[in-house]
C-alpha cells in the first residue's frame, strides 16, 4: 500500500495499491460463487487461477477518505447532515453510527481494466471466465477496502477513537441516488471515481460509503443480521 | 429417446463440450455435445427432434438444478458453451427454416445501467429453451425497445436493471412500449425487483432467476 496524498486541510488520504499487496485468498472466490472447495469443479477452479494470475494486469487499485468533524445529526428522519450535506442514511445504518463524533467518506475501485476484460470476453462468448473476471473484481475492491478500514483503525486507534463498520449506499436500505451527494463531499474524480446520471460508479468495481469515528463508536463483527436485503451476494458470505 | 439423444442432452446438462475438454471429469475422453450433435445429424435425425428432445432438455436440466440451489452459475455458463458447441450444427436448419423457434425474445439493461452479467446468463438461458434472442446490450433507452418491436411486432419483451435508481427507468420503457403496444408481454428482472414493483409498473411477469423466465415463456408459446 502506497500513500499516494495527504490533504491535511480536508483531512484526506489517498492510497494505490499493487494487487500482490492484497493478499487475495482463491477461497474468497470460490466462496462467492456459491461452492466450497470440495465442490469446486476442476474447470472451474483452472478459470479461476487463470483469472488471478492476470490480477497485476489488470488491476489499478486506488482508495481513500474524507474526515469530517462537522457533522449533525436529526433521529426523527434518520438523517445526518456532514457539513452542507443531508444523507438520508435511513435507520439501520443511523442507529449504528449515531455516536459518532466523526464520519470518514470514503471510495476505493480495482480500477477499468477488469470490468473491460470481463466484458471482452462476455462479447467474445466465454460467459464462464467473463464472470469470473467479474466476482473477482468485487473481491479485488473489497479486499482494498479493508485494508484501507484496517489502516483507518489503527490510526485513529492512536487518538483513542474507535469505527464502525463501513456502510454504503444501496445496502441497509440507504438509496443508491445519495451517492451523489456524498460525492460531493470528496475532491472532484476522487481516485479516478465518476458517477454516471444513475448514480452507478465508473470504474464499476468501486466502492462508496461511510464509516463512523468516535470513542463510542462500535465495530459489529457480524452485521447482516442488521441488513433486511434477500439478494445481497455477500449476504453471509463472511460466515459462511 | 434414441441412445444418442440422451447422451447429448446430458452433455448439455453436465457441461461436455467436446471430446477434448476435460469437464465433467466423468466423461473425460468422451465425445462431448459438439460431436454427438454431428453424429445425430449424421444419423438422420431430424434438426428440430435434435433440439427439442436433446439440447433444450439438457438446458432444462441445469435450469431447474439453478433454481433449486443445486447448481451455480458457473455450470450454467459451462452447459451454455456444450449447448453453443451443438447449436452450430444447427445453425444452416434455422436459416433454412427447417427448424422453428418458439418466438422471439427482446432483452436489453435498461438506459443508464451498465450491468450485463444478469442480462446475459437469462438471454443464454432462454435461447437454450428454444427461444430466438435479440439482445439490444446495456443502456437501452426506450425508442431502441420499440424500434424493436417494430421489427419483431410478435417478439417478448425482457428488462433487467441491477440498481434501485435504473429500476425505476424500467417504469419509462414499459411506458412507452405499452403506449405503442398495448398487449405487448414483458419481463422483468433484477436484484432489487420485486413482484410488487412489477405489478407497480405494469410490466406482465417477474422472476427471481431465469428459470422463472423459461417457464413463463413455456406457457407463453404452448
Amino acid at each position: 500500500m502506497h500513500l499516494t496524498d495527504r490533504l491535511e486541510i480536508m483531512n484526506v488520504e489517498k492510497f494505490s495499491f499493487k494487487y500482490r499487496e492484497l493478499d487475495i485468498k482463491k477461497e474468497s472466490l470460490i466462496k462467492l460463487m456459491g461452492y466450497s472447495k470440495e465442490s469446486l469443479p476442476q474447470m472451474i477452479d483452472e478459470e479461476i487461477d487463470e483469472v488471478m494470475e492476470k490480477g497485476e494486469e489488470v488491476c489499478n487499485i486506488e482508495g481513500g477518505y474524507r474526515i469530517t468533524n462537522n457533522i449533525s445529526w436529526d433521529k426523527n428522519n434518520f438523517n445526518i447532515l456532514l457539513e452542507n450535506v443531508v444523507l438520508n442514511i435511513r435507520r439501520v445504518i443511523f442507529q449504528q453510527i449515531k455516536k459518532s463524533d466523526n464520519v470518514a467518506i470514503f471510495v476505493c475501485t480495482a480500477g477499468k481494466g477488469i470490468t473491460d476484460r470481463s466484458r471482452e470476453f462476455m462479447k467474445e462468448g466465454d460467459l464462464l471466465k467473463g464472470y469470473v473476471y467479474d466476482l473477482f473484481g468485487s473481491i479485488v475492491v473489497e479486499s482494498a477496502m479493508d485494508i484501507i478500514q484496517d489502516s483507518l483503525q489503527k490510526g485513529m486507534a492512536i487518538l483513542g477513537l474507535k469505527i464502525s463498520n463501513r456502510y454504503s449506499p444501496g445496502y441497509c436500505g440507504w438509496d443508491v441516488a445519495e451517492q451523489r451527494k456524498l460525492f460531493s463531499l470528496l475532491p472532484e474524480q476522487f481516485c479516478g471515481i465518476e458517477l454516471t446520471d444513475s448514480c452507478l460508479m465508473q470504474p464499476t468495481k468501486s466502492v462508496s460509503g461511510i464509516i463512523g469515528i468516535g470513542e463510542n463508536v462500535k465495530y459489529n463483527n457480524y452485521t447482516c443480521n442488521i441488513c433486511d436485503s434477500s439478494n445481497c451476494l455477500y449476504k453471509n458470505l463472511k460466515y459462511r | 429417446m434414441s441412445d444418442l439423444l440422451e447422451k447429448l442432452m446430458n452433455c448439455v446438462e453436465l457441461g461436455k463440450i467436446n471430446k477434448v475438454s476435460s469437464f465433467p471429469p466423468s466423461l473425460k475422453g468422451q465425445d462431448g455435445a459438439d460431436e454427438l450433435c454431428k453424429m445425430a445429424l449424421e444419423e438422420g435425425i431430424k434438426p428440430q427432434v435434435i433440439l427439442n428432445e436433446a439440447l433444450i432438455p439438457g438446458m432444462s436440466k441445469i435450469g431447474e438444478k439453478f433454481s433449486q440451489g443445486r447448481a451455480f452459475v458457473p455450470e450454467m455458463l459451462i452447459s451454455a458453451k456444450a449447448m453453443t458447441a451443438a447449436m452450430k450444427h444447427l445453425k444452416p436448419f434455422f436459416t433454412s427454416g427447417e427448424i422453428k423457434r418458439k418466438g422471439t425474445f427482446v432483452i436489453g439493461t435498461v438506459f443508464g445501467d451498465l450491468h450485463d452479467i444478469g442480462k446475459n446468463i437469462v438471454a443464454m438461458t432462454i435461447e437454450g429453451s428454444g427461444w430466438e434472442v435479440i439482445d439490444l446490450g446495456v443502456d437501452v433507452k426506450p425508442e431502441k425497445f420499440v424500434e424493436t418491436i417494430e421489427k419483431y411486432p410478435d417478439c417478448v419483451v425482457g428488462l433487467s436493471a441491477l440498481l434501485t435508481t435504473t429500476m425505476a427507468n424500467m417504469e419509462v420503457i414499459v411506458k412507452e412500449i405499452k403506449n405503442k403496444y398495448p398487449d405487448k408481454l414483458i419481463l422483468v428482472g433484477g436484484a432489487p425487483l420485486s413482484q410488487e414493483f412489477c405489478n407497480k409498473i405494469g410490466a406482465s411477469f417477474y422472476s427471481p432467476d431465469p428459470q422463472g423466465a423459461v417457464e413463463f415463456l413455456k406457457k407463453v408459446a404452448a
